[in-house]
């Protein structure tokens, strides 16, 4: 999974923000789905709506540290993750 | 506009008005949901012999509502609005009714066979099928749950199949409280808050409904423990029980914006639960 993948997939999902959290619903055409939601920490939302602004790992990383207060080292630890969490997700699909 | 016949029925606090130019005819599980409320309906269905000619044409099938032994409905969309193809559920191979719902969600078409001299639009499970879009065009959503109410509070118990929802709130009831349903129920956000209201089943039942003060998703459990969720986590609990048909991005935003809303005001607990009168006890000594 890399950001283009990501960003061509997000389309596929609706997302809502609930606190500092962002809960992910897939769009399903069975009910096979349905108990399947996703939520990400305020990190991983920061990511999600970033995404499109980033071509690679190191951009989001630069965002990351930008925006945050962390070293270069955990943002690319985080983004690693994020990518981790999204292909679980995508292989429920 | 309206056929000959009409029969009117609320469920969930919704006016459904059904018409047709044959004798229509319910379930016995619907006899005390018959109004006579002069208010305008919120849901208007026209009941309609044989089979549609041609619905299917250029449709695209958007949603399918099957488990591993049985297929219950497929959805279509088309330039009109959904087509819902629902099957026989005891000759699989057939279908047994078309329907046909517009943009607004309001307004329903369902063919049926004549069966006799009347037609029995809100067969199983049809009539479940219509009061779920009901709930997406109102402040209101369907969940797979029990209720009950024991005088001062309408606790509500969600969570997967077998996780003991008719089992707790048997106890309740054993206990002394109302029975609101054992299956599956309503629930509305209205003037004073959250309400939740049973729906038609196989059997008699007259309209139920309380204030909801608490949802439990629940579990067996060797000892009875409970843990509030919050914020996202409580919201993503409860809507994993809900009744969702989630290939509309309007039906996903819809339940989203409810259970948030609804999760500020009504708390959620995980309760894993000893089978026996002992969580009540539990529960009351709680607070919750």
């Amino acid at each position: 999974m890399d950001f283009k993948q990501l960003n061509d997939i997000k389309n596929r999902f609706v997302t809502r923000s609930v606190g500092d959290e962002l809960v992910i619903v897939p769009l399903s055409g069975n009910v096979a789905q349905m108990n399947r939601l996703f939520t990400l920490n305020e990190t991983g939302k920061f990511i999600w709506e970033n995404s499109d602004k980033c071509a690679d790992n190191e951009a989001m990383v630069q965002l990351l540290t930008e925006n945050f207060e962390v070293g270069q080292e955990t943002a690319l630890s985080d983004v690693e993750t994020f990518l981790d969490k999204m292909n679980i997700l995508l292989s429920n699909q | 506009m309206f056929g000959q016949h009409q029969v009117q029925i609320t469920v969930g606090g919704f006016i459904i008005r059904l018409f047709s130019k044959r004798q229509i005819r319910l379930d016995v599980g619907y006899i005390h949901f018959v109004c006579n409320q002069k208010k305008e309906p919120d849901i208007l269905v026209e009941c309609l012999e044989g089979v549609p000619e041609g619905i299917l044409c250029g449709a695209e099938l958007v949603f399918e509502a099957a488990n591993t032994e049985k297929i219950f409905y497929t959805i279509y969309r088309t330039g009109t609005g959904l087509v819902f193809a629902v099957y026989d559920q005891y000759r699989q191979d057939e279908i047994q009714q078309f329907a046909l719902l517009d943009d607004s969600l309001r307004q329903w078409k369902i063919w049926s066979k004549l069966v006799g001299d009347a037609l029995e639009p809100l067969l199983f499970p049809m009539g479940a099928i219509l009061f779920h879009y009901a709930t997406l065009q109102g402040n209101a959503v369907m969940m797979h749950s029990s209720c009950i109410f024991d005088g001062k509070r309408g606790r509500l118990f969600s969570g997967f199949s077998g996780a003991g929802k008719s089992t707790i709130s048997g106890l309740w009831v054993k206990a002394g409280s109302r029975m609101i349903n054992d299956d599956r129920v309503i629930i509305r956000k209205e003037e004073d808050g959250y309400v939740a209201y049973n729906t038609p089943m196989y059997y008699t039942d007259e309209p139920r409904k309380t204030r909801l003060d608490t949802v439990f998703l629940i579990s067996h459990s060797p000892e009875n423990k409970i843990a509030c969720r919050r914020d996202a986590s409580a919201v993503t609990g409860i809507m994993a029980f809900s009744i969702q048909n989630n290939y509309d991005v309007r039906f996903v935003q819809h339940h989203l914006a409810f259970f948030s809303e609804m999760c500020l005001s009504v708390p959620v607990y995980d309760l894993g639960f000893v089978p026996d009168e002992s969580v009540i006890k539990f529960i009351e000594e709680n607070g919750v």
